[in-house]
């Protein structure tokens, strides 16, 4: 298109077409939808972490008043896909339980409570094994291994940069240091559910889940069903937060899909906190050890990494958690710094844990956490700023495209200029100087920064391998829009971003583009929304769509008008010739026309206003980028750590919905406070997870979280419409700045951060033991 | 609102079940109902109020609260029993026939929901602050917010709402 488009809607703070309904309390969940005669299933889940299955007695449960069936894996023989480690997990334990919360049996009945009552009377005789919970030792296949037949460790791998060793070796200085990352995990406040609806007449399925990939939902069932891709329908509702783990594909899905095809009746599970704590994917959960070599200026000349990642017991299909983890960490690993050289080591292993899988930001956290720490580490050594080793490491404006030495070739971004504005909104040398005198108060202020790279829009992701996304649009003859999407949003608005790029395309009102998602009978096929892919691919395929639509409008109005198509201009719901505003039609009677009073089109056109785009970045990823700073004061006699102020500086490219992109930030934000400060799944020696409450595994509160400031840099990417995706900067930098800032506040004792969350009660350990040698020394 | 029991036609009693009366919203409901329900699920699913959700019933995350006579409460920590004869009111209740309610356009104004599933508990916590007469300031709305969960926001678009919508009530 060669005129010049005047967005009227992308780039501005349009309220949300989506908030009404759910304001009012009336937008529908999955457990919102209630049809006659459901069922609901309960599950019994292993409170083992490891042990055979000697028996199963269900003879009890099933005499309990409404219950239809009890199902073990006898009864529900299907086990997911074992590639391509060759461990599947079954849907229902097989033989053997491999993690706490594993499901062994389900019982179906008339409500959940009875369903409730019935599990609590099935009799299972264990065989207890000795569990496998620490990853080093998983390495060694001790005490054992957790599938039989296959070691423990399940992918080694590694990368060496040409020259690493010469590089390292002749470099002045080294330094060592080993990172922990506790298991964590996404939390939506919506558990994860599903309802099957069968038809007896077509033997047709229709499963409403809250799922952020709802065609991957729908060929995965297909798939291990042996049903026909079309006879399933997948319908994902309004979903209550995905954050990753409702990407995944979950045996309960199968369970509850075949035990409504095999009834003949609705048959819905909707898990409780318990189950999902335990059995929602996993995150994080893997250990780095870093060495480091610079040179007296502060400039890091080579990193090495060796990583040790725990996947749990199982892989899900298709995103085995711990590879995920360790491959953005690592690829990752020198961020937004010119770090020539890397040597990175991998190795995963099966434990008994439950399966590892995506949360917000993936690696992304660890890595960014793991590259900081380590500039905050050189600075340390160097006595030099923090902030100075900074910028003498930062990749510059003139160095794009960056190529980084895990062959990512990063996209312009603005790197430097991010740092040097968040610096500038806390005043950082007025910062340093009180800081000074705080500390001889007796005050603990700490600064952390993270200066952070998100890849975002990748080929492939949690959401699958599929590089595009599409978007049909059929404009009514109304002159209203219907668009259908296959992304998967949980709460990112894209009911509102797509439509303001499809009614700037068409010069029409953005509150007249509905658009819809989330069922396969409606929607093109996608990939759904993982990886900050729907924002750049889906917002691609947007505006592809919203082009083509306009061709044919333009076309249409030039015919009508008697003009030529280039004079022609769609803006504030009618076309007109430039110049000319006199001579013009609206866009609703272009749309009638066009289906209901054909004669008066051009010849040659067909009738109707429809099209189907899809769109694929020219990249293999774009990169967004920013600065987080955070400034913590830390209470060295409870440990207890609280966040004093939060800015963000960010570049996403071209913002679609600036308040959008800020309520992703402070989300993001928000669970990066948790992830450094709160959030741990512990697990006990024996494999028990002690966690099983939001008693236990604490998410940060509005008192928790503090006031943010959030600026915005746009630094266009290649992509249609210069988006980059942003969903998961904010977590990636959080825990990072975070940690540095409790480092840094705590540096008159020698503290430096390696292990998160940080829990009160180390520091008070570290303070403690610093006072102490302080004392002897 | 003048509607009494007994223009409700009486609900056969299931074995194990108890008989109450629950005022909802202005209504009252004349259910059967075994004594272990929990409000949350009696709302939900016995008299089809969705707007109000379970997060955890763990008493935790407030996505479950309503108004008990007025204060909030946490629908999954009672039982619908105890609730007899109580005045209840859920997301629903708060809602205008059409439109929004000042709170709620204020929570669309400054785009305090993404997910929308905490909102609804949201919406009631943040209603009762407002009608409490009490000094609404970002650390009383913190406060008042912080037994009410949401992973989605972190918060500050939501304080920033209930904060205007506070100064547009003093209007
Ligand atoms: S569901 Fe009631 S507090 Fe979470
Ligand atoms: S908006 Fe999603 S939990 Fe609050």
């Amino acid at each position: 298109m060669s005129e010049v488009l005047k967005p009227q809607f992308t780039g501005a703070r349009v309220t949300r077409l989506e908030d009404a309904r759910l304001l009012r309390g009336q937008a529908r969940y999955v457990d919102d939808f209630e049809y006659p005669g459901t069922l609901e299933v309960a599950f019994l889940r292993s409170n083992r972490a490891a042990a055979r299955i000697q028996s199963v007695d269900v003879t009890e449960a099933l005499a309990v008043p409404g219950v239809k069936a009890v199902w073990t894996f006898a009864d529900c023989p299907i086990t997911l896909p074992d590639r391509p480690f060759q461990v599947g997990q079954p849907v229902l334990a097989r033989d053997e339980v491999r993690f706490v919360g594993e499901p062994v049996a389900a019982v179906i009945a008339d409500s959940r409570y009875r369903a409730e009552d019935a599990v609590e009377k099935i009799r299972v005789q264990y065989e207890p094994l000795p569990a496998v919970v620490d990853s080093r030792a998983a390495l060694a296949d001790q005490p054992r291994r957790v599938h039989e037949h296959r070691p423990n460790r399940f992918l080694h791998k590694t990368h060496v940069t040409d020259g690493f060793n010469e590089a390292f070796q002749s470099a002045p200085h080294h330094l060592e240091l080993t990172f922990r990352w506790n298991r964590q995990t996404g939390v939506t406040m919506e558990t994860r559910g599903c309802l099957a609806l069968p038809d007896p007449v077509s033997g047709r399925l229709t499963v409403y889940a809250g799922h952020q990939s709802p065609h991957g939902l729908r060929g995965m069932l297909a798939r291990l069903l042996k049903l026909p891709e079309h006879q399933v329908r997948v319908v994902v509702p309004e979903v209550g937060g995905g954050f990753g783990i409702k990407a995944m594909f979950y045996p309960e899905y199968v369970v509850v899909a075949e035990a409504a095809r095999r009834l003949g009746r609705p048959v819905k599970w909707i898990g409780d906190r318990m189950e999902s704590l335990l059995a929602d994917a996993h995150a994080r959960d893997a250990i780095h050890e870093v060495a480091v070599a610079y040179d007296d200026e502060g400039r890091i000349l080579a990193v090495r990494d060796h990583v040790i990642g725990d996947t749990g017991a199982y892989a899900f299909p298709g995103f085995p958690g711990a590879v995920g983890e360790a491959n953005w960490a690592t690829e990752m690993l020198t961020g937004p710094y010119k770090i020539p050289h890397v040597s990175i080591e991998i190795e995963c292993v099966f434990s008994n844990k439950a399966p590892l899988g995506p949360y917000r930001g993936v690696g992304g956290p660890i890595g960014a956490q793991v590259q900081e720490a380590i500039v905050d580490a050189v600075a340390r050594a160097l006595g030099k700023d923090p902030v100075e080793v900074r910028r003498a490491n930062l990749i510059g404006p003139e160095d794009f495209p960056y190529h980084t030495p895990t062959g990512k070739v990063y996209d312009p971004g603005s790197y430097g200029e991010s740092l040097e504005r968040a610096l500038a909104l806390v005043d950082y040398e007025r910062f340093r100087k009180d800081q000074e005198q705080w500390r001889a108060q007796g005050r603990y202020v700490g600064l952390g920064l993270c200066v952070f790279v998100e890849p975002s829009a990748m080929a492939e992701s949690e959401a699958g391998s599929i590089p595009y996304e599409a978007v049909t649009l059929r404009m009514e003859p109304s002159g209203v829009v219907t668009a259908a999407v296959g992304t998967g949003p949980t709460g990112q608005g894209h009911e509102t971003t797509f439509a303001q790029l499809i009614a700037d395309q068409l010069g029409i009102d953005v509150k007249d583009v509905v658009v819809l998602h989330g069922d396969t009978d409606s929607a093109p096929f996608g990939g759904g929304t993982g990886g900050s892919r729907s924002g750049t691919i889906g917002g691609g395929a947007a505006i592809r769509a919203g082009q083509a639509l306009r061709r044919k409008l333009t076309q249409l109005a030039a015919h009508l008008l008697e003009a030529a198509e280039e004079d022609i201009r769609l803006e504030a719901g009618k076309a007109f010739v430039a110049g000319v505003p006199a001579r013009s039609i609206t866009i609703r009677d272009l749309a009638r026309t066009a289906y209901t009073d054909v004669a008066r089109l051009p010849e040659g056109m067909q009738p109707g206003l429809e099209v189907v785009a899809r769109y694929q970045p020219p990249g293999a990823a774009t990169y967004s980028n920013g600065t987080h700073l955070a400034v913590v004061e830390v209470d060295v006699e409870t440990g207890f750590v609280k966040v004093l102020d939060y800015v963000v500086v960010n570049d996403c490219g071209v913002l679609v919905n600036p308040m959008i992109v800020e309520g992703q930030i402070h989300g993001g934000v928000a669970q990066g406070i948790g992830s450094a400060l709160l959030e741990e799944l512990r697990y006990d020696e024996n494999g028990q997870l002690t966690t099983t409450s939001l008693m236990d595994y604490l998410l940060p509160t509005a008192e928790d979280v503090p006031r943010m400031r959030v600026e915005h840099i746009q630094t266009p990417s290649a992509s249609e419409g210069g988006i980059k995706g942003m969903g998961e900067g904010s977590l990636i930098a959080a825990p990072g700045a975070i940690a540095a800032a409790v480092s840094d506040a705590l540096a008159p004792f020698g503290v430096f951060v390696t292990e998160l969350p940080i829990r009160p009660q180390q520091i008070v350990a570290w303070v403690q033991a610093a006072k102490t040698e302080a004392q002897a020394g | 609102m003048s509607e009494t029991t007994q223009e409700v036609s009486p609900v056969e009693t299931r074995e194990g079940t108890v008989e109450i009366t629950l005022k909802v919203n202005g209504k009252s409901h004349r259910i059967a109902v075994e004594p272990r329900m929990l409000l949350s699920d009696v709302l939900r699913h016995e008299l089809g109020l969705t707007g109000t959700h379970v997060g955890c019933e763990q008493g935790v995350c407030g996505a479950c609260t309503v108004l008990v006579e007025g204060e909030p409460q946490r629908s999954c920590l009672m039982f619908a029993v105890q609730a007899e004869g109580r005045e209840i009111t859920t997301v629903e209740g708060l809602t205008p026939e059409a439109g929004l309610s000042p709170l709620q356009a204020a929570f669309e104004r400054h785009h305090a929901l993404q997910c929308g599933f905490c909102t609804p508990g949201m919406i009631v916590t943040c209603e009762a602050l407002l009608r409490s007469g009490r000094p609404v300031t970002e650390e009383t709305v913190r406060e008042a917010i912080s037994g009410n969960v949401c992973r989605c926001t972190g918060y500050q678009f939501i304080v920033d709402a209930v904060l205007d919508a506070a100064k547009e009530g003093a209007r």
